[in-house]
């Protein structure tokens, strides 16, 4: 399928926009970073880490007093100095020595120059900005709260009573302290820059100077880059997904916008890397498709492509109509994650399937030769079913079918669960055809318009060859942004 | 604008699109010269397309217009959506990969002007898809096949998950008799462990050799054994000790064969197919093998041309033979048909 693609098109895909979101990198940027940390255990048995500052005011009013650069020597030594695995964060920020946090710094409104300018207001305003914009992507005071739920839990003694539970637990648990600290260390880097960067002032250090502004300029770069990432920290976002098309209403026109929508995903898909097959597929009569899904295995794939549930609307002078007018057609999308977690699969019962399979009529058997093999799938409890004619086999086709089988029950039992966020679980038959999120305009003008986020985009043509991202990431910056942090 | 590049694609990737407007009859067919196909096949054993190496290229271009050319070729003469998607298998399995370099230049397997042969073969002679690509599907396998030889069915993939139901059949003695391409042999070989083992008998040495082939492509040269020979004959020596017997036998009425479908009864080997005047004449003559061949408690699992066929068998072994077998059941394939016979040895 993907080869006919390319048979057809011999354009060279595009590079990638952005980066694929990587786990924060623990490089530390600036060989002067001087970062004492103590160890200490707060009210609630979580042990604490902090850098410099936070806990430690003992010695931090003589680095901040009439410290000279001596006296930081000593420290430089000790940047390898890591904190244990299980220390949670604590509600109180880094500090420079005249006690600036993140949030003062933002507070203090200094204009953000360009990157060209060596202005360390700017720099520090910059950087301190994507702090708090990385901390509402990552939901910072949920992911506290879960942080600190998930470590009483693996401070109970019966835990490892049930391996596989603690297992997960503590993969968790790991994987959000992760991000935690990463941010955190990310903030003691910039207050620790701005501490070295005013005594190489004060001491007339120069070359200190210049290297604390370098080092500056470098975390505002990564601050951005980490903007990015942190849009993509939600539950299932690394997981492969569905991506489904319906036609709206409208016949044949509709079918052919549905084709095109569905098309635009393929190539899009293509051009991230992700695989892509067509699962299953209705044609349209005369042309397009009445419905399809598709399969994108990859990483990320559900992040991005969540973006697109909702419903599509085109504007153009129709193929199919003799008298050229224009038409509004509508395309419905739908997004299923393909969960990666067994543990928290819907379990089916054999017995509640029914399975049908298409072959041609008559006696079948030795009489037949046919390549047609679709195979469809009910769930019969709930309804919901699959099906697949797309594999070379019968056998393969069921497979098929119940893996999207598997994900559409599952998609319920999330949203049953109401583990994530509403509007990206609808399936198909949910989305309601007034839920426009874009519209595709090739006459009288031609114009991409996202309706949730008013991003625009002038060549609908690249747009339909998959060049989405734009798209993808201002929506889902912007729904992040907005979502008020509960910290 | 209006016929921009991704819609016209859409149907391409997506489905082929139904045209049900353009059926026409396959008129050229039914006067087709060559009832049987070539007898002397067994001595052109090419490999299977998907398998050959990419010896030839060509421009992306040029792929493209065959594609085109054998898609109008394809709906001009019949009304079958199921022919663009062989199309695009053909051309998966004529290339190399699925993400070719943006070259301008495709890998291929074959020379472009033999797919356009093997395609107005599809087209003008009804030859089956599977012979054109020299494999099918079959359950998670891809068998060799080629003229000569049955392509499986996929009513017959069921017969491997009835062997799977079977208590300790993974350290059992199988048999498989007639088998064709090797495709039940294989698909139960695969589920073995260590002491089980497969005899596979076929009396065609196409068969033989395909099957030969497709054991040895799955690396089961240990578990399944080839032999030649009519049904029982072959197996003489492990006679009385067999775990259980499967067999998709030719049931096929004689006086049938003419009217089946074209890439069946002009393509497929008559020897696969003709089950004799009424049908039975294999079948009978196995399940009163089976009786000797099975160890008791052995297990056996037959096709057959479906309802009345596995009615009638299902009584015989019952009432008549009843001394023989037991616990004999009709089990349905997918489309509801009575289509396999199953039961135990005492
Ligand atoms: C309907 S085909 C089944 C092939 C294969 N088992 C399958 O299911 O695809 C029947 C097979 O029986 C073989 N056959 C016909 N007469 C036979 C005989 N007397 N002894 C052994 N095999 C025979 C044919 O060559 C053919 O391969």
């Amino acid at each position: 399928m993907v080869f006919s693609l390319l048979l057809k098109r011999s354009k060279t895909p595009k590079p990638l926009p952005l980066p694929l979101p990587l786990p924060l990198p623990t490089r530390n940027p600036n060989p002067l970073r001087a970062s004492p940390r103590s160890t200490a255990t707060s009210p609630l048995g979580l042990s604490i880490a902090y850098g410099a500052g936070a806990l430690s005011g003992t010695w931090r009013p003589s680095r901040c007093g009439e410290a000279s650069r001596s006296s930081i020597a000593p420290l430089l030594g000790l940047r390898s100095f890591s904190s244990p695995a299980t220390t949670a964060a604590i509600a109180e920020p880094p500090r420079t020595c005249d006690g600036l946090t993140v949030d003062a710094i933002v507070g203090k409104g200094w204009t953000i120059l360009d990157e060209g300018e060596s202005d360390w207001r700017s720099h520090a305003a910059a950087i301190a900005q994507s702090v708090q914009v990385i901390k509402k992507r990552l939901q910072w005071g949920r992911m506290i709260d879960k942080s600190m739920q998930l470590s009483a839990i693996l401070n109970k003694s019966d835990l490892w009573d049930d391996p596989d539970y603690a297992g997960r637990i503590s993969r968790e648990h790991g994987e959000i302290m992760g991000k935690i600290k990463g941010v955190n260390q990310f903030e003691q880097e910039l207050v620790e820059h701005i501490d070295l960067l005013k005594l190489a002032r004060e001491e007339n250090d120069n070359e200190l100077e210049a290297e604390s502004m370098r080092a500056l300029l470098e975390m505002r770069r990564k601050a951005k880059e980490k903007e990015l990432e942190a849009i993509l920290s939600g539950d299932n976002d690394s997981c492969s997904c569905f991506i489904e098309v319906q036609a709206g209403a409208g016949g044949t026109e509709s079918m052919d916008w549905a084709a095109m929508v569905m098309n635009m995903y393929m190539m899009w898909a293509q051009r991230r890397g992700f695989a892509v097959t067509v699962v299953e597929e209705m044609p349209g009569e005369i042309a397009g498709i009445k419905r399809a899904t598709i399969k994108v295995h990859g990483e990320y794939a559900f992040g991005y492509a969540k973006a697109e549930v909702g419903v599509h609307r085109l504007v153009r002078i129709s193929p199919f109509d003799s008298g050229k007018r224009r038409h509004t057609s509508f395309a419905a999308v739908a997004v299923i994650p393909i969960l990666g977690n067994v543990s928290t699969k819907y379990q089916i019962k054999e017995s509640d399937l029914r399975i049908e399979r298409f072959r041609a009529g008559g006696a079948g058997g030795q009489h037949v030769n046919t390549t047609e093999s679709a195979v469809r799938i009910v769930h019969i409890p709930t309804g919901i079913s699959a099906t697949c004619q797309n594999e070379r086999s019968q056998h393969q086709n069921k497979a098929s079918a119940m893996a999207v089988l598997q994900s559409r029950l599952d998609q319920l039992e999330i949203a049953r669960q109401a583990q994530m966020n509403a509007e990206h679980t609808q399936s198909l038959s949910e989305i309601s055809w007034g839920n426009q999120i874009r519209s595709y305009v090739l006459h009288p003008y031609r114009m991409v318009k996202d309706l949730r986020t008013n991003y625009e985009v002038s060549d609908p043509d690249s747009v339909l060859d998959g060049d989405i991202d734009g798209l993808i990431l201002s929506f889902l910056s912007a729904s992040l942004d907005k979502n008020e942090d509960r910290a | 604008m209006l016929l921009r590049l991704p819609f016209t694609l859409s149907s391409a990737l997506l489905s082929p699109p139904l045209h049900p407007h353009r059926s026409k009859p396959f008129s050229s067919l039914s006067s087709s010269p060559n009832p049987n196909p070539n007898p002397n096949h067994s001595s052109n054993t090419t490999l299977p397309l998907f398998l050959r190496p990419l010896s030839y290229s060509a421009p992306v271009s040029s792929l493209l217009s065959f594609r085109l050319w054998a898609e109008s070729l394809a709906l001009s003469s019949v009304d079958d959506p199921h022919l663009l998607r062989e199309l695009s298998w053909l051309i998966d399995d004529a290339s190399a990969h699925k993400h070719p370099r943006n070259d301008s230049l495709v890998p291929l397997r074959a020379e472009l002007h033999e797919l356009y042969e093997l395609w107005r073969e599809r087209i003008e002679k009804r030859r089956p898809f599977q012979y054109l690509v020299g494999c099918e599907h079959w359950r998670d396998l891809v068998l060799g096949v080629r003229e000569g030889v049955l392509i499986p069915r996929p009513e017959t993939e069921m017969v491997v998950d009835l062997v799977g139901e079977v208590e300790g059949f993974e350290r059992g003695w199988w048999a498989d008799l007639g088998t064709g391409s090797g495709a039940l042999a294989i698909g139960i070989g695969r589920m073995l462990r260590e002491d089980g083992r497969v005899f596979a008998t076929d009396l065609s040495s196409d068969a033989v050799e395909v099957a030969r082939f497709n054991v040895e492509r799955y690396g089961l040269k240990d578990k399944v054994e080839i032999r030649q020979g009519s049904w029982f004959e072959p197996l003489q020596d492990v006679k009385g000790k067999l775990a259980g017997i499967v067999s998709n036998p030719p049931y096929i009425p004689t006086s049938h064969l003419p009217g089946l479908q074209p890439e069946v009864g002009l393509h497929e080997p008559r020897l696969a197919l003709d089950g004799g005047e009424n049908g039975m004449d294999h079948l009978l003559h196995l399940c009163e093998g089976s009786a000797s061949a099975l160890k008791s408690g052995g297990f056996f699992a037959f096709e057959t041309n479906g309802d009345a066929h596995s009615e009638f068998l299902a009584d015989l072994m019952t009432a008549k033979w009843g001394k023989f077998f037991h616990n004999i059941k009709i089990v349905l394939d997918f489309a509801g048909i009575k289509r396999f016979v199953t039961g135990y040895c005492r």
